[in-house]
């Protein structure tokens, strides 16, 4: 059944306000309690960058699987967070900012793909398999350069380069930004609802319905490349989020990009601030890798749902 | 005196070697529903598919396609979707979404109430189902009602009955038939259901030659021999005409 009218309103509300208890238990709870000024200063910018990146991260997962009509296709398909990888490593090596080296990384893996796509994207056939393989060929290529790299890592700085491949939000800065670009995107992507919609339903539909297929798959690329970029950049390499919002919110009925543009970022906000809240608190003070207690607690999630078999 | 609707000018279409279509005149105007008749591979959905303005990869055209005087290639993408609908053989869905909301998303001039479409087809009580939990024959009907909903003068079928039992078959026909406003081309396979839909038929030789006329005209037995390579014989009985392969 299709979530609309008032259920829909209900189903909002709910991820609304499960959004903003999120965000008040993870302001509220820490290894050094209640203190205010502690609040402000530390964990405010870090559960801000939480759902800044989370935001991101599930917006470039809703723009990819409308780019390549795969409902299960994310950023980290296409070798995103493979080139954001590198970059990082790079930079580590170079003595470099490691957030642009990922920032460079996740922006030349985009344009690589995009130029082995060109050619797909200018016939309005449905280029799926091929930009999906030529993704899963990047991101393999980018893994293994990425453990070629990390073996020439100097040891004293090998935890910090692996738990920042995982994702890790302890460094995260750049909240405001990525909190801005979240709002940019949904609002981008809302511009463009209808035609995201008809794209939905095969390239060569929306060609027929009259849409611009190949301009707009170009912007859905080069959006979903840079948000991720920004994502990757900010705390590192984090999966799943990107796959499984939109997923579970399609599951949940949700089929229109008008209302999936704007429930995307707040269930992608909601799930990193959670997990980081995990990640942080569940054997304090060790800090887990926010990425791995990610899929560890999202994947068997994820699987419910796909065993529910309710599309 | 008004450009037709769909003209083709000496179309030729030759794909892997083999002609499917040679020097094709060829006029279609509104209120005419052709059906294009051929055997496997004889190519009629990539005539259609031509027709429809839209490319298949390998394939090699000559001469023009026009829709009111103008060449396909000359539309932009945005004008041909008010001009011609195209519907495939089979819909290729990968995400959810409702019925309803399909034939929303599917109308680029309002000309059809998209309800009364589906009232139509047999398939109102789908509005608020799920396409990918759709029957092939359910899908197929929706996917005639996406089409007409599109508004466009011109539909393009490719074997828009493939799918449906012998009761839809027959109110698809009927449906067609209703289509007063469009200019239809059909591609079909059951001689017999053509000769209930259709006004004129196309036929597709295996050499590329094509026939055209009235289909009471172009359905002789002795056509159709030519056309399927096997022979037929036509029974005259109590409810009209019968079609048997032999």
């Amino acid at each position: 059944m299709p979530l609309a009218g008032s259920r829909l309103a209900w189903f909002a509300a709910g991820l609304l306000a499960t959004t903003l208890a999120v965000l008040a238990l993870s302001l509220l709870i820490g290894s050094a309690g209640l203190d205010a000024e502690l609040i402000r200063s530390l964990r405010a910018p870090r559960v801000a960058a939480a759902a800044g990146v989370g935001a991101l991260l599930a917006l470039s997962g809703l723009a990819m699987q409308a780019l390549l009509r795969n409902p299960l296709a994310d950023p980290y398909v296409l070798g995103t967070s493979g080139g954001a990888a590198v970059g990082a490593l790079l930079a580590l090596m170079l003595g470099a900012a490691m957030a642009f080296g990922a920032a460079a990384g996740a922006l030349a893996s985009g344009a690589l793909l995009l130029l082995l796509a060109r050619r797909a994207l200018a016939t309005s056939d449905d280029a799926s398999p091929r930009l999906i393989l030529a993704g899963a060929m990047l991101a393999a290529l980018f893994g293994a350069l990425a453990t070629l790299l990390l073996t020439l890592t100097p040891e004293q700085r090998l935890r910090g380069a692996i738990f920042w491949l995982v994702g890790d939000l302890s460094g995260a800065d750049h909240a405001g930004a990525t909190l801005l670009a979240a709002l940019v995107f949904t609002l981008a992507l809302l511009a463009r609802q209808r035609a995201i919609d008809r794209l939905l339903l095969g390239s060569e539909a929306a060609h027929l319905l009259g849409e611009p297929v190949r301009r707009l798959r170009l912007e859905l690329l080069v959006g979903a490349s840079l948000a991720a970029a920004l994502a990757v950049a900010s705390a590192g390499a984090i999966g799943f989020v990107g796959l499984v919002v939109p997923h579970a919110l399609r599951l949940a009925g949700v089929q229109r990009t008008r209302d999936l543009a704007w429930l995307t970022p707040l269930g992608g906000a909601a799930l990193l601030m959670a997990a980081d809240l995990v990640a942080r608190s569940i054997a304090s003070p060790i800090e887990l890798p926010v990425g791995a207690v990610m899929a560890l607690v999202g994947a068997p999630v994820f699987i419910v749902f796909l065993a529910r078999g309710t599309r | 005196m008004s450009a037709a609707l769909l003209e083709t000018r000496a179309l030729t279409l030759a794909a892997a070697g083999r002609t499917l279509v040679r020097a094709l005149d060829w006029q279609a105007a509104i209120g005419e529903r052709w059906c294009v008749i051929g055997r496997n591979a004889a190519g009629k959905s990539t005539l259609l598919r031509a027709l429809a303005g839209i490319g298949e990869p390998g394939l090699q055209q000559g001469g023009e396609v026009h829709w009111f005087g103008r060449a396909t290639a000359q539309w932009p993408a945005a004008d041909a979707a008010s001009v011609r609908a195209f519907l495939p053989q089979q819909a290729s869905d990968r995400f959810p979404i409702a019925v309803g909301r399909l034939l929303e998303l599917s109308i680029v001039q309002p000309r059809h109430d998209p309800h009364a479409l589906l009232e139509a087809l047999d398939a109102a009580a789908l509005a608020e189902r799920n396409v990918l939990e759709l029957s092939g024959g359910e899908r197929q009907r929706v996917a005639l009602a996406q089409c007409a909903a599109q508004g466009a003068p011109l539909l393009l079928l490719d074997e828009p009955v493939a799918f449906q039992d012998p009761a839809h078959q027959l109110q698809v026909a009927q449906w067609l038939a209703t289509l007063s406003g469009h200019a239809l081309v059909i591609s079909a396979h059951d001689v017999n259901w053509i000769a209930r839909a259709a006004t004129h038929v196309l036929a597709l030789l295996p050499d590329g030659r094509c026939e055209q006329g009235p289909a009471r005209r172009m359905l002789q037995a002795e056509r159709l021999q030519r056309v399927y390579g096997c022979g037929w014989r036509v029974v005259e009985g109590d409810g009209g005409r019968f079609w048997v392969a032999q």
